[in-house]
């Protein structure tokens, strides 16, 4: 199963966890089932250019269309990164 | 590694604590920018932005780190055209160009900033920058713009804004999520 790490400022919509464990083929399916068990994540998805998602440190390149494409292994770690931003 | 952290209570806390020598170093991080002068691999531009770590409790959170940004990612895409939208929308007008505002973190370098949060046990607790040119009707320029605010929204950070106006009477102050109403005092211990 892969474990999805949620960086701290998101926490508050996973119940304070910072690992999320998922039984999930690829990314795709992983990205979904964690949004639909913690639905107050939900925004990082509405401005799809702003959410990075790593896989075991590497960047996923292409966006949303290309996480099917994903396959994830046991232990494999994905990482979310929504940028931080100021004037 | 905490499975938990308390990064929840941000919001409902009523006081944050700097040690004095973390505000040190974001004076003097800030004071270089200022004047110029740049690490390897940083982004050459006038402009600071930080990130404080450190321990939440019930009433308190308690600044322990600071982490320098270096990588401004403001002028690479896909972000680049989200801030140039943002920035068109929300940002007052002035002499610096909008394409030389605001700093966005680079993925990459957030990534490891909050790995290395993670391995010493230390939340995320606010990002900060500096503001440098006194407008008329915010003379000090020690609070969030409409900017500040739009691009905090969501983020569970506290914004500290950084008024350099007066480089030698510099001013730090806390909002979360860079709203003025949910200014939280500031102690240096």
């Amino acid at each position: 199963m892969a474990k999805i790490i949620i960086p701290s400022p998101l926490r508050r919509h996973t119940d304070n966890r910072r690992e999320i464990v998922m039984d999930a083929p690829d990314l795709a399916t992983a990205m979904k089932g964690l949004l639909d068990q913690y639905q107050g994540l939900n925004f990082i998805t509405e401005e799809p250019e702003l959410l990075s998602v790593f896989v075991n440190g590497k960047l996923v390149e292409g966006g949303q269309e290309k996480w099917k494409e994903v396959a994830l292994n046991d232990n494999d770690e994905v990482t979310l990164i929504i940028p931080i931003a100021g004037g | 590694m905490m499975e938990k952290n308390q990064g929840s209570n941000l919001a409902n806390i009523e006081e944050i604590h700097i040690p004095k020598q973390l505000w040190q170093q974001i004076k003097d991080h800030c004071r270089r920018k200022l004047e110029g002068k740049y690490l390897p691999g940083e982004t050459k531009v006038k402009r600071a932005y930080g990130l404080l770590a450190g321990t939440v409790h019930d009433k308190f959170a308690s600044c322990q780190k600071v982490f320098f940004f270096k990588k401004n990612a403001r002028m690479v895409e896909p972000l680049k055209s989200y801030m140039d939208s943002v920035m068109e929308r929300y940002a007052v007008a002035s002499k610096t160009p909008l394409s030389q505002r605001g700093w966005i973190t680079d993925p990459e370098e957030l990534r490891q900033c909050y790995e290395m949060c993670d391995k010493e046990g230390l939340t995320a607790i606010g990002t900060y920058h500096m503001h440098i040119v006194p407008w008329d009707h915010d003379p000090l320029r020690d609070t969030p713009t409409k900017l500040d605010r739009v691009l905090a929204k969501n983020s569970s950070l506290y914004c500290f804004i950084v008024s350099m106006v007066d480089p030698e009477k510099p001013i730090i102050r806390a909002f979360y999520e860079g709203i003025k109403e949910k200014e939280v005092p500031i102690v240096f211990t």
